[in-house]
């Protein structure tokens, strides 16, 4: 059908106010400032001076120094002046850009608000849910809980009344594909049949625990919880390599299994790598957002794309949690809703601090242990090895800042090994480089000395004002020096450490000091200038006459290895103190690393995984985070610090806050979005339509709730009384009289409310396409229930994975990972499973808060010819057991269904089987090709049809 | 009849058809709905969102096929003559063109590089030419082209999103989505937005290009193939012969329609109305990729054969889709990103062998939609994602014996032919080496309202509201103006 993100066609009515009711601003009034006016007046344009987004601005005077709106006083309004107006050049709003002028119905509204006094009134999102007073009703026998009241008050508020309740076969057959993704078995449909005759209430409460209890139940909820993640198997872009993210998945499905409270489910994933004391699992959760996209073509630039993917997380992290479009106020202020442009960068500096930087290993990983029980020790040596390391370096770093006597190396040669590349010393001692040098280039420097005990390096950028900053990065891979004698002869001069500024990105200071990776510097881009301190093993004794060389080689490259990080801008000193050189040498710190040695062992013996993980970068080494004007990362403004928008609950303090308290604030009393956001994801999962039907918007750009106190309530009964739980509120609604209702309905129900806002009849919903494929596995008996693990490859045709600058194959499964759930499924950005996208399977590039049905020939081509879904019939064929034709069909029919087919359609299937029979006895080749038989080939499009049926597609 | 009259013809018979199954059967679709867009009052019937619709006002193309050479072919060495560029080849690049400036693979300071093939003038017309399109060159004449295109990508990736969605980020829908949301399809029995690859790769981006991003996903492109299936699941599966696929269709229709009149989801009919079209596509698809009917002297002019993928193939499938009523057509063929940095990517050699490989069909197809008729009604495009540098590319800072070219985001040639553009006509110019478009500078969203405008669309009412906004494939984010001297 068509789909229902058009979200401004045919809403319900919406109820305007009657004449002797007073007007509501927020229901009458800002939809049609909203529609007409903030688009020009509003957070992104404020022409001529006016706008619609604060009452106190509504108040003011524009440019032209008339009152826009005059409480009490219509006539002497501008607002009603301007669109009364029959001059076309003054005329509100203007008659060439909108063709509809507001009716006349309108302008008096508008008038009523301004004689009334234009009072205002927050969005109702940013009013905090208050438990709503239970409705008196006119049926008192209908509600069962407390959500009944509430639905029941609107059904008969619209003067109709509520479905009878579904037959015990539809009521399972919806709940167990609701709550586990699978149809009930043959034997426990009967079991539930069984206990429903002796005592209904019993028996439904029992199969919602049975369900919930389900292992299953966690691979259905995770289908839900992954669209938001935008989990997938790849990378995305160009080549959109493999990425062993898969335990995030496995920990989605346990976290639902084990009824893992929301709000511990929020932190984990969002700050699980801040938390004191992280449990095994908290660094996978914190994997969240490692599921943005990694850009790995070559050539693009490492900065911009780990932008990309911070500003992905904003924006996740809003959609997600609070529905809001928060991504607008990137380049403005917020065209509907009080969020001031800030807000973004405010927020967005939560997340600017990771160590993630685009790079194609997608550093930084952690371990997931192969066994489980090594996790543990995995996540606390993983801690113990950084902050042993973390201390090392600072021992030494207090130190050498406090050292006085540096003085600049001043080099009288210095030469670059890249043909046309040139250093020039400058007058501050520093070298300047410059032409081209390659990713390799050895920089050769030598100069008079006197005795030294430390050299200090120091990487400059290019430019001095901070606001410039994307420089690329600029690594030293290795750095050598030599006493070089008058006579000529050489003094290799040994390092005993490298003692950094601070420990960032992929590499080890220490490693500027060996052959082989790369050591010291900002990698892939620059965060500004870098101080490093070479140490040697001894003091250096110089003589008159002698010359110091430092040689200094790269080998960096970044931007998927393509442009080479080189110092542009360096400056070298020398000091004579001894004290850094001897702090290096004493036993206590030899045996500090030797214990840093062995617990990197420790950490490398366990046998696992790398997996992208959440890793702050230390206080030392945060990145400013700067408004970008008009949104544009390469033009920046001021620095900002981390902070939660005043509008939802931020208050501002002393405290710099972290992504841990973010993460806290979302799912606290303050926010007045989240419980409402997930109770109404729960709820259109289980009625298809969410009572805000715009699940991604909950700002006053998107539709207003259906039923506020139904809303309302449910959020409340989540966050306070179920204290987060999911699996209590689930079962309360899948046995509430509203999901019980049976989803017949009559041709004047369905246009009065087609998407079933008024839950006036129980819910009817397409498949998802996970669904109809593990439907289809269950009913013919093939499906494998093994849990978790690497992704499966079942069958999807030849060429359909063609990604360019990639040998990955799809190798099909053998055995049981042929027949695995849906959700094991390999997903591959730039090239999705055929099965799932063509039934409205987001690709997960980004956050997908909504899955719009569709209804399309191609979905009817892949369930009737898919060579995966004629081996699902000919299994199902196999499956169907009876002595005659018709007792198959029959079972065939139940297996499905749960029901015992009318008369007519096994009249209708039998007399398929008897044509095709009779076809496929005249063409025994043909019959071969899907059976051994001509009758069972006959019954395998009998099952095809079956599986294809509307009453199989539904739930 | 003009186009317009013709759609508002197509439109009463569909939606007669429609109210003909509507009486005929249980309350097919339910409500009609209507957007409340500024301005554009876009209504879709549920039950059949691809029928024809009627555009703002009277459009010259009906219908569009782009040619997209994915990778990037070099203007400097095809459309976009340069003789000061030449006099420069090998002398070190001035410092102030490479100050501020991004490059994927150019290391330091680069080189200049000459056109590495000589130009002339061709046609009455007299525009510009190298020597590696003789067969383009004889309809040259019919051709408009844009040198002074731009866009602010130069990663593959990225450029071709925002070539194709407006967006350099992914999640946007496609030129041809909003083609087939705007415009429908003109014939129920295929998909509206058609995509055909070659060069054995998928383009950089992957099938977001041609992704319904935030629309619906009924508009989203629908991958064909020249080889083997040509829409994924159209056969029937071994053992089942079309008549017996009849037989269980009736059969399954038997079943749905009694769920229909006992449950009363109207999606119910629907689906039987969508597993009819599905029966119907299974006939017409194979016969509209059926190139075996097409006669010998058809074939000598493509330089066809069929049961191959090749973009020749591809080429004589865009006409037949093209007569079928298939409203936006897009090729990618692959193999166009000449680095030079080794012998599969040298501009002497490799690019030589594509040129030669592409010139014959695209000649062929705008010869043969010309003969047909159908070149005044659709609009043919053919365009990289981005330039190529004036400077010999250096990758890793060395000089490569190959020769080739790094991206360059700031100037690209684009043509188009037929469907209300001028013929034989050259809009906008580079700087005197061809490495920034200088006048009438034309950006990706000045492309989109421009294709919209020949489609029959006010580019800015012709919107989707999403995430707050009424969005719309020129980026309401950005600005954007319709190349008015464009258009015949």
């Amino acid at each position: 059908m068509m789909p229902r993100l058009l979200r401004f066609l045919a809403p319900l009515p919406l109820a305007i106010a009657a004449a002797e009711e007073p007007v509501d601003f927020n229901r009458d009034i800002r939809p049609l400032l909203n529609k007409n006016c903030t688009i020009c007046h509003g957070g992104v344009k404020q022409a001529g001076g006016v706008s619609f987004l604060y009452r106190e601005e509504a108040l003011g005077k524009g440019e032209s120094g008339k009152t826009v709106v005059l409480p009490g006083d219509p006539a002497a309004s501008e607002l009603i002046r301007r669109i009364k107006s029959e001059d076309p050049d003054e005329k509100m709003p203007p008659p060439q850009d909108h063709p509809h002028p507001l009716s006349s119905e309108q302008v008096a509204l508008l008038e009523r608000w301004i004689q009334e006094g234009a009072p205002w009134g927050e969005h109702w999102s940013f009013q905090k849910p208050v438990e709503p007073p239970l409705p008196s009703l006119a049926n008192s026998s209908w509600p069962k809980a407390a959500l009944d009241r509430h639905v029941l008050a609107k059904i008969e508020a619209e003067k109709l009344s509520p479905s009878p309740e579904a037959s015990p076969a539809e009521w399972l057959r919806r709940a167990s594909l609701d709550l586990t993704g699978l149809p009930p078995s043959p034997e426990e449909w009967e079991a539930f049949q069984q206990s429903h005759a002796a005592n209904p209430q019993a028996a439904m409460e029992a199969a919602a625990d049975r369900l919930l209890a389900s292992p299953h139940f966690g691979e259905r909820w995770a289908s839900m919880w992954l669209d938001l993640a935008r989990y997938s198997d790849t990378f995305g872009f160009e080549k959109d390599p493999h990425r062993d993210i898969w335990p995030f998945r496995d920990w989605v499905i346990q976290a639902f299994n084990a009824d893992m409270p929301f709000d511990r489910f929020t932190e984990k994933q969002l700050a699980g790598d801040l938390l004191e004391n992280p449990e095994p699992g908290d660094l996978i959760a914190s994997s969240f957002h490692r599921n943005t996209q990694n850009n790995t073509e070559g050539g693009t630039d490492d900065e911009e794309f780990r932008m990309a993917a911070v500003i992905d997380r904003v924006n996740t992290t809003w959609t997600a949690w609070n529905a809001t479009t928060f991504g607008c106020i990137q380049c403005h202020s917020h065209p509907y809703d009080p969020y001031p442009h800030e807000n973004y960068y405010q927020f967005l500096a939560f997340f600017n601090n990771s160590e993630d930087v685009d790079l194609d290993d997608d550093f930084p990983r952690t371990k997931f242990a192969d066994d489980p029980a090594a996790q543990k020790d995995a996540v606390r040596l993983e801690q113990e090895i950084r902050r042993l390391r973390e201390s090392l370096n600072d021992e030494a770093k207090s130190l050498a800042t406090s050292l006085g006597d540096w003085r600049p190396f001043i080099a009288t040669t210095a030469t670059s090994s890249g043909p046309a590349g040139k250093l020039s010393p400058q007058a501050d001692g520093s070298i300047l480089a410059s032409g081209t040098n390659p990713p390799t280039a050895i920089y050769t420097l030598s100069g008079p000395t006197s005795s030294f005990g430390a050299i200090q390096v120091d990487i400059l950028t290019k430019h001095d004002d901070p606001k410039t900053w994307s420089e690329r990065g600029a690594v030293i891979s290795k750095l050598e020096a030599s006493l070089v004698k008058p006579d000529g002869s050489r003094q290799a001069i040994t390092f005993k450490e490298v003692v950094a500024d601070f420990l960032a990105g992929p590499f080890d200071p220490n490693d500027a000091i060996h052959d082989g990776v790369p050591g010291f510097g900002d990698y892939p881009m620059s965060r500004g200038p870098r101080r490093a301190w070479f140490v040697p093993d001894q003091s250096i004794t110089a003589a008159d006459g002698d010359q110091l060389e430092i040689r200094i080689h790269h080998g960096a490259v970044c931007n998927g290895n393509n442009q080479s990080c080189i110092l542009n801008r360096f400056k070298i000193s020398l000091s004579a103190d001894p004290r850094l050189t001897a702090l290096l040498q004493t036993p206590e710190r030899a045996a500090r690393w030797q214990q840093h040695q062995s617990l990197g062992q420790q950490y490398a013996a366990i046998p696992g995984k790398m997996i992208p993980v959440m890793r702050e970068r230390e206080a030392a080494a945060t990145r400013e985070t700067r408004v970008f004007i008009r949104g544009n990362r390469m033009t920046r403004d001021a620095v900002v610090q981390p902070a939660i928008p005043a509008i939802v609950g931020g208050t501002p303090g002393d405290k710099r806050l972290n992504r841990l308290d973010m993460a806290r604030w979302l799912v606290s009393e303050s926010n007045p979005l989240a419980a409402r956001v997930l109770a109404n994801r729960l709820w259109a999962e289980l009625f298809g339509t969410g009572i805000v039907e715009t699940q991604e918007d909950f700002g006053s750009s998107g539709l207003p709730p259906a039923n506020q106190p139904l809303l309302d309530h449910l959020a409340l009964r989540l966050r306070v009384h179920h204290q987060w739980r999911i699996k209590p509120f689930l079962r309360e609604v899948v046995l509430s009289a509203s999901y019980r209702q049976s989803s017949k309905l009559s041709a004047k129900l369905a246009a009065r409310d087609p998407k079933n806002q008024l839950i006036a009849r129980g819910p009817r919903q397409r498949l998802s396409g996970e669904m109809l494929r593990d439907q289809a596995l269950l009913v013919s008996g093939m499906l494998s229930r093994k849990s978790f693990g690497p992704p499966v490859y079942p069958p999807q045709p030849e060429g359909v994975w063609r990604s360019v600058y990639s040998g990955d194959t799809w190798n099909t499964s053998q055995g049981e990972d042929r027949y695995r759930r849906g959700i094991y499924t390999y997903l591959k950005r730039t090239s999705g499973f055929p099965g799932f996208l063509t039934f409205d399977a987001p690709t997960r590039d980004v956050c997908s808060p909504r899955r719009i049905s569709t209804n399309t020939p191609l979905q009817a081509l892949l369930t009737l010819n898919d060579p995966a879904h004629i081996e699902f019939a000919q299994a199902f064929a196999k499956r169907m057991s009876g002595t005659t034709l018709e007792e198959r069909i029959a079972h065939g029919y139940r297996l499905l269904t749960l029901q015992d087919p009318p008369a007519a359609v096994i009249a209708t299937l039998s007399k398929l089987h008897a044509d095709a029979r009779i076809d496929y006895e005249k063409n025994p080749a043909e019959s071969a090709k899907l059976a051994p038989g001509p009758d069972e080939a006959a019954l395998v499009l009998v099952a095809n049809t079956l599986l294809n049926s509307d009453i199989a597609l539904n739930r | 009849m003009n186009l317009f009259q013709q759609l508002r013809f197509e439109r009463a018979r569909h939606t007669t058809r429609r109210h003909f199954l509507q009486n005929c059967s249980v309350g097919l679709g339910g409500l009609w709905l209507a957007s409340q867009g500024h301005g554009a009052t876009l209504k879709k019937d549920p039950a059949n969102p691809l029928m024809p619709d009627l555009a703002h006002f009277a459009p010259k193309a009906k219908r569009v096929i782009y040619l997209h050479m994915a990778g990037s072919p070099s203007q400097l060495e095809l459309f976009d003559h340069k003789p000061e560029l030449t006099k420069l080849d090998g002398k070190e690049c001035p410092q102030e063109f490479l100050e501020g400036k991004q490059f994927a693979f150019i290391q330091g300071v680069p080189k200049m590089l000459g056109s590495q093939f000589p130009f002339h003038q061709a046609g009455q017309s007299g525009q510009w030419i190298s020597d590696r399109l003789p067969h383009f060159e004889s309809m040259i004449d019919e051709v408009c082209f844009i040198k002074s295109m731009w866009t602010d990508q130069f990663n593959h990736g990225p450029a071709q999103l925002l070539l194709h969605t407006g967006s350099a980020l992914l999640g946007s829908p496609s030129a041809g989505s909003w083609a087939t949301y705007g415009l429908g399809s003109e014939n129920a029995n295929l998909p509206g937005f058609i995509v055909l690859t070659s060069g054995g790769k998928n383009p950089d981006a992957g099938k977001s290009v041609w992704g319904s991003g935030y629309l619906p996903s009924v508009y989203q492109g629908v991958q064909c193939r020249s080889q083997g299936e040509p829409v994924l699941y159209l056969s029937n599966p071994d053992g089942v012969s079309q008549a017996l696929r009849r037989r269980t269709l009736d059969a399954l229709n038997d079943l749905n329609q009694r769920v229909a009149t006992e449950v009363g989801d109207p999606e119910t009919v629907t689906r039987i109305a969508q597993y009819e079209m599905a029966f119907r596509m299974q006939i017409h698809a194979s016969d509209a990729f059926d190139l075996k009917q097409e006669p010998e002297d058809i074939h000598q002019l493509y330089g066809t054969a069929p049961g191959q993928e090749s973009f020749a193939n591809n080429c004589l499938l865009a006409r037949r889709l093209a007569e079928r009523g298939v409203r936006f057509i897009q090729l990618f063929d692959w193999g166009w990103d000449s680095h030079g940095t080794s012998a599969v990517d040298d501009l002497k050699t490799s690019f030589a062998n594509k040129c030669q490989q592409v010139d014959q069909p695209i000649a062929a197809l705008l010869k043969d939609l010309k003969q047909r008729g159908l070149l005044d009604e659709t609009l043919v495009v053919w365009s990289g994602e981005f330039g190529r540098t004036p400077m010999k590319e250096n990758r890793g800072g060395v000089e490569g014996s190959f020769v080739g070219r790094d991206h360059s985001p700031s100037a690209y040639t684009l043509w188009m032919a037929g469907g209300g553009v001028k013929r034989g006509f050259s809009y906008g110019e580079t700087d005197p080496i061809g490495y920034e478009a200088a006048t009438n500078k034309v950006s990706a969203h000045d492309f989109h309202a421009t294709l919209m405008t020949l489609l029959g669309f006010d580019h800015k009412k012709l919107t989707y509201p999403y995430q707050g906004l009424d969005q719309r494939l020129s980026n309401v984010t950005k600005s954007s103006r319709v190349v008015k001297e464009i258009i015949a």
